[in-house]
């Protein structure tokens, strides 16, 4: 991305040094009728990274995004971003912030080409400046053909990329994304996964929330997983996946209690840890296909029925499996539908 | 002062880009005009002492021109978009946030203009006179589009504090008994004793009586120097209202 329009030197003072872009600590935020959506974060996002927020639906991932980006006044505890409080100078944090929201915020009248150069408006970008700007970034996110269409035609992939742009007039020092690729099919998923990359590359800070383990594990230089208001862990996603063992051995029971399973499996050599799921049972290990005969020989001879055995890496779903007792994989699809939940 | 004028301008685009939105407000204005009109002509022929020589539109030509430019399409295209995420994107924006409800405000003054001059012209189709001349008919469009504004402020409130379009859209229906407790169809001493009191104590009946003298008797300061005074009051409270609604948005 050229940096033609806006001089980044005008961003200085809040990228100066290897002082941390984001900065909470203790943020809290509880609504009316108590309900503590976060419950006391602390974290530190470096310069230049993709920081990955990974939670299910409801876990204060939107919360969060909402309190550093100045929507929203913590309850308690504070946050810096690009070097200023953002309950204490909101505006400031405004002019070196791009907010891409979870609820695509386009106006249906516009065309993309309208909206971009109102956008640049908003950030005292005017005239032939703002033209050009927009241009480039229509160009960027590939809409030069679509530019003096009305939104509203836009196809939800369409809708995203523009909005991506949007949130990009100014140049902005950090980049928030709240969940950039919910409800986006594949391809343009991997699209957005480009453009967040490029835009990175370029200097950008960027803070991201997702559902998506995937995303979080390819995108992500460092993550936090939160659950319940609470950051559960945080690392570079190999890191965490590190922490889990070497191997884990999957086995699905057939209807068979996981207690006795895992009882099963004390003493079996090689053993890094047991996580028990209501109808399965994660065996970390060593060297998982060395294991398995070993393992299968355990349950046989307490009589205990395999569903199905396999051998993979941990994966981040085994992070968040160890760390909330439940798994985020295979809530993502009904999760869409209770998005709700996660507005406030 | 230029984010009031771009957020302004994007109004005004949206009313051109949905004149199906502007057109519907213009429908029950004219049917009244024309219904009204059309039952109690006779009752009420040119030699009334209150019609001053004119026809009856005269005398209701007021009403229709407030039916016109009293709309709650600002609060409408305001809790769309705080229900789309666009009003996020706006607040995120280092923007005065007051900036946003003046630029909803001024399109609704460009919509007044427009939708008053027209139902003004229906009414001169329709037999009128404006006693005051060109001057008085100009005065009277910006008077009942401000009038507009201020009661746009109403819209704006409700939809900022409901955050709730079915709630922002009846919010139009209060403006039928403020329209209708008035001197509407005969003068204020014509009406029944609790009618009157209830007309009298209505601001918007000053807003309707400022405006049909203009038509019906001239210059009158005193009539119109109420009426300005009641729809200054009337925007500034509504305004503030609004602004400190804005203010405390999401506290």
């Amino acid at each position: 991305m050229e940096r033609s329009v806006l001089d980044p030197d005008s961003f200085a003072p809040a990228r100066a040094g290897d002082d941390a872009v984001i900065e909470a600590r203790a943020l809290t935020r509880t609504f009316k009728g108590g309900i503590e959506a976060v419950r006391g974060i602390d974290l530190e996002v470096s310069p230049d990274e993709v920081f990955g927020f990974l939670g299910p639906n409801g876990a204060g991932k939107t919360t969060t995004v909402r309190m550093l980006c100045t929507l929203l006044p913590p309850t308690s505890g504070t946050a810096k971003v690009a070097g200023f409080d953002v309950a204490q100078s909101p505006d400031a944090v405004r002019h070196r912030i791009g907010v891409a929201l979870q609820e695509i915020g386009l106006d249906p009248a516009q065309t993309g080409r309208e909206l971009l150069e109102l956008q640049c408006g908003l950030y005292g970008i005017t005239g032939r400046r703002a033209r050009t700007r927009a241009e480039e970034l229509l160009e960027l996110v590939g809409l030069t053909e679509a530019a003096d269409r009305r939104t509203k035609t836009y196809s939800g992939g369409m809708k995203r990329r523009l909005d991506l742009a949007s949130a990009l007039v100014h140049e902005p020092v950090v980049l928030f994304l709240d969940e950039p690729t919910t409800g986006l099919d594949p391809a343009s998923r991997l699209t957005v996964w480009e453009e967040v990359r490029r835009i990175n590359e370029a200097g950008t800070t960027v803070f991201l929330t997702t559902q998506y383990l995937e995303e979080a594990d390819k995108l992500c230089d460092r993550l936090a997983i939160i659950d319940d208001g609470q950051i559960v862990t945080q690392g570079t996603p190999q890191e965490l996946k590190a922490t889990m063992g070497h191997d884990v051995v999957s086995v699905s029971l057939d209807g068979a209690d996981p207690t006795s399973a895992e009882a099963a499996m004390q003493g079996l050599p090689g053993l890094e840890r047991i996580v028990a799921e209501p109808d399965a049972l994660a065996v970390y290990v060593e060297n998982g296909a060395g294991s398995i005969a070993e393992i299968v020989r355990r349950l046989e001879r307490d009589q205990i029925p395999i569903g199905a055995i396999s051998v993979s890496r941990p994966s981040l779903d085994d992070v968040f499996l160890q760390a909330t007792g439940r798994r985020l994989e295979g809530q993502e699809q009904g999760a869409e539908a209770t998005q709700e939940g996660d507005k406030r | 002062m230029t984010e009031v004028l771009l957020l302004g301008r994007r109004a005004v685009r949206e009313i051109a880009r949905y004149p199906e939105a502007t057109i519907p407000t213009l429908f029950i204005p004219l049917f009244f005009l024309a219904v009204n009109i059309g039952q109690v002509s006779k009752t009420f022929p040119s030699s009334t002492p209150f019609l001053n020589g004119q026809g009856y539109v005269a005398f209701q030509l007021p009403v229709s021109l407030m039916f016109a430019v009293a709309t709650a399409t600002s609060g409408l295209a305001l809790v769309t978009e705080i229900d789309n995420g666009y009003f996020d994107k706006l607040r995120v924006a280092p923007i005065r946030r007051s900036s946003i409800i003046f630029g909803r405000l001024s399109s609704d003054l460009v919509r007044g203009v427009m939708t008053s001059t027209v139902v003004l012209l229906a009414g001169l189709a329709l037999g009128a006179r404006i006693e005051s001349g060109f001057l008085g008919a100009v005065v009277i469009v910006l008077l009942a589009s401000l009038f507009g504004v201020a009661y746009a402020g109403f819209g704006i409130l409700v939809a900022l504090r409901t955050r709730n379009v079915q709630a922002t859209q009846s919010s139009f229906l209060l403006f039928f008994p403020l329209l209708f407790l008035t001197p509407n169809f005969v003068p204020f001493d014509r009406l029944s004793p609790l009618m009157e009191t209830l007309a009298r104590i209505n601001p918007v009946s000053y807003v309707i009586v400022g405006l049909r003298s203009l038509i019906i008797d001239g210059w009158d300061a005193g009539k119109i120097g109420v009426c300005i005074a009641v729809i200054a009051g009337m925007g500034v409270i509504l305004t503030a209202l609004s602004l400190r609604t804005m203010a405390r948005y999401d506290r």
